[in-house]
């Protein structure tokens, strides 16, 4: 390929937009590369490394973040499709200094070992109990199947969800 | 006396970090100025390099290198390798291809930018000439004569051969009343942790030294081959493993990138920065486990195992790094398990192929040796119509018999078995997964219509190995204690575990401890986290350097007190004369005295540290039975692995939280290479599992809870009596769910020899034994 085509201004790697995104409660004004995905834009322009890059396909679920309170994963939306939205990340779970009741299951239930994946487990297990009471264990399974563990073999995690299925006030 | 934490069951101290999304993975460390490497990768199996034109890519606005294998000097060095018996004709690495590209994802050319997009961008303006070559990708293939051939100084493509021989193998057979034998095969899969690889290099303006953090299980080795490779001193190089998001053995390698990445950032005079990605992943990190093992087994009529005899190839793929042998050789010494084998030969040939260089890989050699033997077991009873537990109780090694010298020696260290209570643990799993009861089971659900199996599988394993591992524990002024580790962990909890060894030791709380992995800055020499050798190497070495604190902190003590040092007892933070609780001195206290200039007794040195190293090369061998149950779909071929059980016997368990998540993590990637994981390479090269798409790795609905029994028979070979344990849950557990499916299936004719064990591979099976229901048949 020719370095000027490359380098001219409609390539379109090299636009660039200005976008409004609150996370976590707090409000970001950011000018991006429009392809920039949602996930790099949280890590490299807020600074926000909670959220982990795994696979770039959507299959493992490391950087599943909630956006209008819903689930999504953040390596599948490039950071301008966001603009406007409201997003919570593993940094916005923390009651101040105190874990929520979910990161604190996972810490009491052996629900994590090298943590790379927990901040999407935990969004993803923070979705499901929102709405869910009593959760059985085959529906817990279910609802965590879209996040991948390589350390844990799952049932630490399971064990987690069902303690902080009791242990959250919601 | 005092407080015991060895053996309690705490929650980790990593977690707080982790659970708020403050860890420091190596993404997460950036710089101002920060440069972003990409690699341009050969799309070709095997291919002569005619040319390579970097200048298009160098003149795209916003990159600031870009560089060939013609950049990297007259000689440019070679990845070394550590293994290197008699036979090896070694194929090593170079940090870029030279003259030949030798695997799909190879690497060609570099460029460094302002951005990962632009470096990215500019790969695509590098014009690279190829010669298509022939490619081999099948080992058994690959050393038959007229192979294409990958490396001229290994014209049959076999890099090494090894062999392993005790016994009088020749008598064993030609006495024999039975002798069976069998090729079984295991597949190309790997450790895919969920964090890639990923290195920054930065080199700091007034010290000179580069700094290198990197997704590495050896900071250390990666030190020291950096500084041979880089041709500089060892003290011009740091480098410091962050937080590491699994490893499970393939960071325990030295990639080309490793070098690339500080080779760049010194060319540049700024910090840069290379994150894998995961397609580069597949292409790229250390696959393993693939072999073709030919065996033999000469028995009694009875049962009694007279000798194994076996050739296995190993797919070593393009290339040998540092541990590139390592799987052949441990699969040769492991192959006779824990059993009674008076007589055995393995032959281990290691191929070379157009594939990725294959390493070690959680339990590296022992998964595949495993696989062998008791899928051969299996066989092997159902040909003697004897009970597959029978045959494996009467040919277990007792207590008596340890410890067993196996006459063999693996990677420079004689295998001797140094304890273990085999037949306990194998009756008490039996119990647990109530063996007894199961062919009734299995057989009310054949009628039924059901196809329900149990697997066996005894598995051991090298764990600890040597030659050392390197700790510190040092108290500041202040009074907090500190331990440096030469280990570097991957989320097995080694932190925890280390504070409660210092804690037995100091008598503080253990989580009050800080404990610091990985940096070649903060302790001279260090080895690193594999083989499952932090409890033994690292623990002991934290207890050695606890014990020397502990001493001087005494004396210290009863210095500040005036009492003699016998007359003082550590407690609660305090050491305080014995039966005097209210006459004591803190830590601090003893720490302010122990500092240069302080208020010590004549002749003592200053300073409260101390820094040892285990020495040690005789390894522990940790061991255990796994028993699983399945359940196959007749209409489908999909397997559902039921109940899991897990006897394990490591010695002294320093925290049992730790072992039992160690062992159901193994479990689960063991169950990954029993029923799903596979990196299919196409005829041409072409790899096929290049996404999580089409590598399945177990999610939460595949794996079941794991019921896990503990033994400890410690190990007389360090003072704490531990034995490793890390690796036990994937060796076992591959070769108990292939058991198992194999005992749902086998009576209707087929047998089952090779894994993964796909649906459409089980499902094939059964339908070639003409006994797949005839609804199966119809829908295909």
């Amino acid at each position: 390929m020719d370095v000027d085509e490359r380098t001219t201004a409609d390539h379109v790697g090299l636009q660039e937009k200005t976008i409004t995104v609150t996370v976590n409660g707090n409000s970001y004004q950011r000018t991006v590369p429009v392809r920039r995905s949602l996930v790099d834009f949280l890590r490299e322009d807020l600074g926000l490394t909670g959220s982990h890059v795994g696979c770039e396909h959507g299959v493992c679920g490391a950087c599943t973040i909630l956006l209008d309170r819903e689930p999504i994963r953040a390596c599948l939306m490039f950071a301008v499709q966001a603009d406007g939205t409201e997003l919570t990340t593993v940094e916005g779970l923390t009651w101040g200094e105190e874990l929520h009741p979910i990161q604190q299951a996972f810490w009491d239930h052996h629900g994590l070992q090298c943590g790379f994946c927990t901040p999407g487990f935990l969004l993803t297990t923070y979705d499901f109990l929102r709405e869910k009471h009593g959760a059985t264990e085959p529906e817990i399974r279910e609802a965590l199947s879209g996040n991948l563990c390589r350390c844990t073999g799952y049932q630490g995690i399971v064990r987690s969800v069902q303690a902080a299925d009791e242990t959250w006030e919601r | 006396m005092g407080v015991k934490m060895v053996g309690a069951s705490v929650r980790r101290m990593e977690d707080p970090r982790l659970l708020r999304g403050e860890a420091a993975f190596v993404d997460d460390i950036r710089f101002p100025g920060l440069l972003h490497m990409a690699v341009l990768r050969s799309p070709h199996a095997h291919a002569r390099l005619l040319s390579v034109d970097v200048r298009a890519a160098r003149e795209l606005p916003g990159v600031v290198d870009a560089f060939s294998a013609a950049d990297l000097g007259a000689e440019p060095p070679g990845i070394p390798f550590f293994y290197n018996p008699e036979s090896f004709r070694p194929a090593p690495q170079y940090p870029l291809a030279t003259d030949t590209v030798r695997y799909v994802g190879e690497g060609v050319a570099v460029v460094v930018a302002e951005s990962r997009h632009l470096a990215e961008d500019a790969l695509e303006l590098i014009e690279v000439d190829y010669e298509l070559l022939e490619a081999v990708v099948d080992a058994y293939a690959a050393i038959q004569p007229g192979a294409p051939v990958l490396h001229e100084n290994a014209p049959d493509n076999v890099a090494a051969t090894m062999v392993y021989e005790s016994g009088d193998v020749e008598a064993a057979f030609a006495g024999a009343d039975r002798v069976i034998s069998k090729r079984l095969d295991m597949q190309r899969y790997t450790g895919i942790p969920m964090e890639t690889r990923g290195v920054v290099g930065h080199r700091d303006a007034v010290t000179a030294e580069m700094t290198i953090w990197a997704s590495t299980q050896w900071p250390h080795t990666m030190r020291t081959v950096l500084a041979g490779m880089l041709a500089v001193p060892a003290r011009s190089i740091r480098v410091i493993t962050p937080d590491i998001g699994g490893g499970f053995g393939i960071k325990a390698d030295f990639y080309p990138e490793d070098f690339l990445v500080p080779f760049a950032a010194g060319r540049v005079g700024r910090p840069v920065k290379w994150i894998e990605d995961r397609n580069e992943h597949f292409l790229t990190i250390a696959h393993s486990r693939e072999q073709i093992h030919e065996v033999e087994i000469a028995l009694r009529d009875d049962g009694t195992i007279l000798g194994l005899r076996a050739r296995h190839i190993t797919d070593c793929g393009a290339y040998q790094r540092p541990l590139g042998l390592v799987n052949a050789s441990l699969a040769g010494t492991s192959l006779a398990g824990i059993y009674r084998v008076p007589a055995l030969r393995v032959e281990a040939v290691c191929a070379s192929t157009n594939k990725a260089p294959a390493s070690a890989y959680r339990g590296a050699g022992a998964p595949e040796a495993t696989f062998a033997r008791e899928r051969l077991l299996d066989i092997v009873a159902r040909e003697l119509g004897m009970d597959r537990a029978e045959l494996r109780r009467k040919n277990l090694l007792t207590p008596e018999e340890m410890p067993y010298d196996t006459g063999l020696v693996s990677l420079e260290a004689a295998v001797i078995l140094d304890s273990g209570s085999f037949p306990a643990a194998f009756e008490q799993a039996l119990d647990m997964a109530d063996y007894a009861g199961f062919a009734a089971r299995q057989q009310a659900a054949r009628e039924e219509g059901r196809l329900i199996g149990m697997g066996i599988c005894v598995y051991h394993q090298l764990t600890g190995t040597g030659p050392f591992e390197g700790g510190s524990v040092r108290v500041d002024p202040t009074g907090e204690v500190t331990i440096n580790s030469g280990a570097a962990p991957q989320g097995q909890g080694t932190a925890t575990m280390l504070a409660q060894i210092a804690a037995d030791e100091l008598q503080v709380p253990h989580d009050t401890i800080k404990v610091v992995f990985g940096d070649t800055g903060r302790l001279a020499h260090g080895m690193g986290t594999y083989a499952s050798r932090n409890a033994v190497m690292a623990g002991t070495a934290v207890m050695m350097a606890s014990t020397k604190v502990r001493e001087k902190a005494l004396a210290l003590a009863a210095h500040l007190v005036e009492v003699d040092p016998s007359d003082m007892v550590l407690e609660d933070g305090y050491a305080h004369v014995k039966g005097v609780p209210t006459t004591r001195v803190s830590w601090a206290e003893i720490a302010a005295a122990a500092t240069p200039g302080g208020n010590r007794p004549e002749g003592m040195e200053p300073d409260l540290e101390s820094v040892q190293y285990f020495e040690n090369m005789a390894a522990p061998y940790s061991y255990g039975i796994h028993i699983a149950e399945v359940e196959v779909d007749p209409d489908t071929g999909v397997t559902t692995v039921g109940r899991y059980v897990v006897v394990n016997d490591a010695g002294t368990i320093v925290n049992p939280r730790n072992a039992e998540g160690q062992i159901a993590g193994g479990v689960a990637q063991g169950l990954g290479g029993a029923l799903m994981e596979e990196l299919v390479y196409a005829p041409d090269g072409q790899p096929q599992s290049t996404s999580f798409l089409d590598y399945l790795i177990p999610g939460s609905l595949d794996v079941p809870d794991v019921e896990i029994g503990h033994l400890e028979t410690k190990s007389p070979l360090n003072p704490l009596g531990v034995k490793g344990m890390g690796e036990g849950g994937a060796i076992g557990g591959h070769s108990a769910v292939a058991n198992a499916v194999a005992d749902a299936i086998e009576h209707l004719g087929c047998t089952v020899t090779r894994t993964p064990l796909k649906p459409a591979t089980v499902w094939e099976l059964m339908r070639s034994a003409g006994a797949a229901p005839a609804g199966a048949g119809t829908t295909a």
